[in-house]
């Protein structure tokens, strides 16, 4: 009984830990998304715009940086902002901070899975 | 996701500069060489290849397929015995049916994004999972969805062109605001170019073709009676493979397989 006490103490602080380092993640992603309200003047907006399909003729009328982006997801369907990175060979906060502007423009989902945050077309999408 | 085949889009800025006969002729001409080729046909308004090539009944289409009711499988019809001695031919067919054509052209932009999923779809079920070397679209004309599609799908896109002005104005916007913005590498194939027996004219015409472009020459293709006079009812390189018409196919193909 004392041993097993004695582990869950010893467990306790990493699980602290990891709780902090989630809780973070989760303050820096909310912080990028409010850096790129900023960036398009667009403080009124506290919640993304739905229904923006992610056809090619809007994919045709983006900025560059942002075609980039959303092409790579369009090709895997849904993936990580790291999956991203190694298909534009961008760096993954900049990928992680354009997936995000993508995600408040109506564009694309955003769902967690444990501490990873997923970017998808929607659903049904295949890929 | 590594796939060895390779989807081939071939498009263009007008209707009549030859898209179908280079799209069913080069697909012939990589399974005359033992590949295993799928030809598909993303014309929806205008469907051509299942009249070309004698099959109007089928159970299912390349609609079908966009239209999330049936997998790809579903779909193919096997030509493979319209090539004597080569590889593998299917073909995925856009539907003839007028009320088909209508629903095609009234879809909207979620239909459209969804549509662009399937075809992408294709590089891992065809390529990857069936063993296919090379699929080869045929499209539409201009900005239309199912081109653009088709063309973000691409590992390499055709323009068919012509010396007519309109198109040579066209196809030049087409290039930089259209392909260059997808990134896709695009070659050019000038069709239906007269006068071109000397090899001295030739070059010229080539040279022409580039300053004008600023975009790679894969193929010039002179003008051929012969093909107008085959009316469509067969597989030119299958049929009279002496012609020069089927020598120059063969040399796009070999261009393409480098590439």
């Amino acid at each position: 009984m004392a041993v097993k006490a004695q582990e869950a103490l010893g467990k306790r602080p990493l699980h602290v830990l990891e709780k902090i380092r989630e809780n973070l993640e989760k303050l820096n992603e909310k912080m990028e998304v409010m850096i790129e309200l900023q960036k398009h003047d667009r403080k009124d907006v506290s919640l993304p715009i739905t229904d923006a399909p992610l056809d090619v003729m809007t994919l045709l009328s983006m900025p560059d940086h942002l075609r980039k982006t959303a092409m790579a997801l369009c090709r895997l369907g849904r993936a990580t902002a790291d999956e991203i990175a190694q298909q534009t060979t961008r760096a993954r906060a900049v990928e992680s901070a354009y997936l995000n502007q993508l995600v408040i423009m109506g564009h694309l989902k955003k769902e967690r899975k444990g501490r990873k945050a997923y970017f998808c077309v929607e659903k049904e999408y295949k890929g | 996701m590594t796939s060895v085949g390779k989807i081939v889009v071939v498009h263009s800025y007008k209707g009549g500069t030859g898209k179908t006969l280079l799209s069913v002729n080069l697909a012939a001409t990589f399974v005359k060489r033992g590949r295993k080729v799928c030809l598909l046909d993303l014309d929806f308004r205008a469907p051509s290849l299942a009249t070309l090539l004698n099959v109007t009944k089928s159970n299912y289409w390349l609609n079908d397929y966009l239209n999330g009711a049936c997998e790809i499988d579903k779909v193919l019809v096997d030509l493979t015995d319209r090539i004597h001695n080569g590889g593998k031919l299917f073909v995925a067919l856009a539907n003839l049916a007028t009320e088909a054509i209508r629903d095609m052209s009234a879809k909207d932009r979620k239909w459209e994004m969804r549509a662009l999923g399937r075809l992408l779809a294709l590089r891992n079920s065809l390529l990857n999972e069936k063993g296919f070397d090379y699929l080869v679209m045929d499209t539409s004309p201009g900005l239309q969805y199912s081109s653009i599609n088709a063309i973000v799908s691409a590992d390499l896109v055709i323009v068919a062109t012509t010396s007519d002005r309109s198109d040579v104005d066209g196809t030049k916007r087409m290039l930089h605001e259209l392909y260059d913005l997808f990134e896709k590498k695009t070659e050019i194939v000038l069709n239906k170019v007269l006068n071109a027996s000397s090899s001295m004219r030739r070059e010229a015409i080539q040279t022409n073709v580039k300053d004008i472009y600023q975009a790679p020459l894969l193929g010039l293709i002179p003008c051929f009676c012969d093909v107008l006079k085959a009316e469509g009812n067969i597989i030119f390189v299958e049929e009279k493979p002496e012609h020069p018409f089927t020598k120059i196919m063969g040399e796009i193909a070999s261009e393409i397989d480098h590439l």
